[in-house]
């Protein structure tokens, strides 16, 4: 059976630049696009990975979602799936729109623009880990 | 520009005036201190002087004891001010206490100088319009009304007899003068108009500068929030577009022709131009913050920041088969900078020594303490295209890039060297460059060290 993935995005191109690599690879690909469609989403699709935009509805909708599916309080079942979280300003720039990354409870970071050979190599490592 | 006056950003203001900012307070106790070192010793040295110098008639113990008071408190609000934590609570704590001991010293001065008709009567003015440039205007207008009453206290407690009336012979002043209820009054309605008339000034002045500072403040945060969401905005089109090129690009919807290929390549080059452009404004947008002027400098470690930078740039260089190369010392290296200016600085540098090096070239980075110079000398060294000797005068100039990074077609804005320069002359630091076109480049960056770590590893 193939594993899901659940993208967590608002913008519906990035949703499809996602989304073609990962369906090419084989993955079952589901999707949100605000905060509150992701959390249900979460409990519904019951994904293997779940890959996070930081800004939605909210320019900390990404970073809440995390806290919530990583955070102390999260449910166990949520705390083993893997969130891949792609972040809006590229690595040299050191200006975020969130807090530091060093606390922020996800997996691995991709930037935007996604590279979709990158994208796949850090979904397949992540999903061997788990 | 938004005319202060009709803007609702400073409207807001409490009923009774701004109130001074943690900063300001602590400033200005600061400032009192190093008078009051002055006063004191003054006070001790004057009255020596007048004593036994002068042979002037004055109460010598009192006075030594006055000066030797203020002296003693003063050194009890340094430490005071130094020790500890700094609130707001305990500054307005220390701002006052500063005018209940000064104010005290010099009534006692006043009354041992001959009260009324002391000449030591005009320190009370200067002191009603310090209090108007730190505290709020009616805290000084009360204040210049107690000045008044203290010193009418004085002088009919004097005149009625309760205090003694010290008084100095040889200043030639009529014996009976602090008895005469006209000269009284005289002074009192002159040295009270002068003490309100320069408290009120003062406290109105410090009010507008209060208003302003708030204004301008304002004024930043309103443009740096703009800068952040205008350059989202601009960002989010561009990445999604190259998100889109890369899946055409990398085969995701099918083979493409060489005619086809080609012109996919075309436009994701140039999306991606965009998107370094838009990246370099945001890195532009916060070393302007990091570089203004009251942006405030912090001990930052040289040695953690540039790990980060070499860690985020390692992906870059594995996927051109650079060699990225890195000798550290083992020093933290810390420097008064800021941590986001710091990450600017370093990773603009290794960014381009990465941009501008051919695939398969090398990119090493170099870090030490240089002790004899107290500084932190951070070196990159690339094989890369290099720079034009007849470029290099203005490549540190905004907007300006090298010819042969232009005719390779190297996307850039030419922002970055220029945003490196302006932050590292807000460190104190120095930036070095020796370029050989087609041999590489090598950036050399010199911070000072922060005083109190120059010791310590």
């Amino acid at each position: 059976m193939a594993q899901k993935i659940l993208i967590i995005e608002d913008d519906p191109d990035v949703v499809l630049s996602t989304r073609m690599p990962l369906e090419s690879a084989g993955y079952e690909v589901h999707e949100a696009h605000t905060q509150d469609e992701g959390l249900a989403a979460v409990e519904r699709v019951k994904p293997a990975l779940i890959i996070l935009d930081v800004m939605m509805d909210t320019h900390t909708a990404g970073f809440q979602l995390a806290q919530q599916l990583h955070g102390p309080t999260a449910k166990a079942e949520h705390r083993s799936i893997p969130i891949v979280m792609v972040t809006a300003v590229h690595q040299t720039t050191p200006l975020r729109f969130g807090p530091d990354e060093d606390y922020l409870p996800v997996e691995a970071f991709i930037d935007k623009p996604i590279n979709p050979k990158r994208l796949l190599e850090e979904v397949a490592r992540l999903l061997e880990q788990k | 520009m938004i005319d202060p006056a009709q803007s609702d950003l400073v409207s807001s203001r409490d009923e009774r005036g701004l109130r001074p900012s943690l900063d300001e307070l602590c400033q200005n106790a600061r400032l009192l201190i190093r008078l009051r070192w002055v006063a004191g010793s003054g006070i001790l040295l004057g009255t020596l002087i007048a004593r036994w110098i002068l042979d002037i008639h004055v109460q010598p113990i009192p006075l030594i004891i006055i000066g030797l008071a203020v002296l003693c408190y003063n050194s009890l609000l340094f430490f005071v001010c130094r020790v500890g934590e700094n609130s707001l609570r305990r500054a307005w704590t220390v701002a006052w206490g500063q005018i209940i001991l000064d104010w005290s010293a010099m009534t006692a001065l006043v009354h041992f100088t001959g009260g009324i008709t002391s000449p030591a009567l005009i320190y009370f003015v200067i002191h009603a319009a310090l209090s108007g440039t730190v505290l709020l205007p009616w805290h000084a207008r009360s204040l210049s009304g107690l000045a008044i009453l203290i010193v009418a206290a004085l002088a009919f407690l004097e005149r009625g007899g309760v205090l003694p009336h010290i008084r100095i012979n040889d200043l030639g002043l009529d014996d009976g003068l602090y008895k005469n209820t006209t000269y009284i009054f005289a002074v009192l309605f002159f040295f009270g108009t002068t003490t309100i008339t320069l408290s009120e000034l003062v406290a109105d002045k410090a009010q507008r500068l209060r208003q302003r500072e708030k204004h301008i403040q304002q004024l930043f945060e309103a443009r740096s929030t703009f800068m952040r969401v205008a350059t989202h905005e601009l960002r989010a089109p561009v990445v999604a577009g190259l998100s889109l090129m890369h899946n055409i690009e990398q085969g995701y919807v099918g083979e493409l022709t060489p005619q086809q290929a080609g012109l996919v390549h075309r436009v994701t080059e140039r999306l991606d131009g965009l998107r370094i452009l838009i990246d370099d404004l945001l890195t532009l947008a916060a070393s302007r913050e990091a570089s203004i002027a009251n942006a405030p400098l912090e001990p930052v470690s040289v040695r953690a920041v540039l790990q980060k930078i070499i860690d985020q740039e390692k992906p870059n260089a594995e996927r051109k088969q650079i060699s990225l190369q890195a000798q550290l010392s083992d020093s933290a290296g810390i420097v008064m900078a800021g941590d986001i200016g710091l990450a600017i600085i370093f990773g603009n540098l290794l960014n381009n020594a990465i941009k501008y090096t051919l695939d398969g070239g090398q990119v090493m980075v170099d870090y030490r303490i240089n002790r004899v110079k107290q500084s932190v000398e951070v070196k990159v060294v690339d094989t890369g295209i290099g720079i034009p000797a007849d470029d290099l005068p203005q490549i540190f100039s905004e907007f300006f890039r090298a010819r042969n990074a232009k005719a390779l077609q190297i996307n850039g804005s030419g922002i970055g060297l220029s945003t490196v320069r302006t932050l590292i002359d807000r460190y104190r630091g120095t930036i070095e460059i020796q370029s050989e076109e087609g041999k590489g480049s090598t950036l050399i960056v010199t911070l000072p060290l922060a005083p109190r770590q120059s010791e310590s590893h």
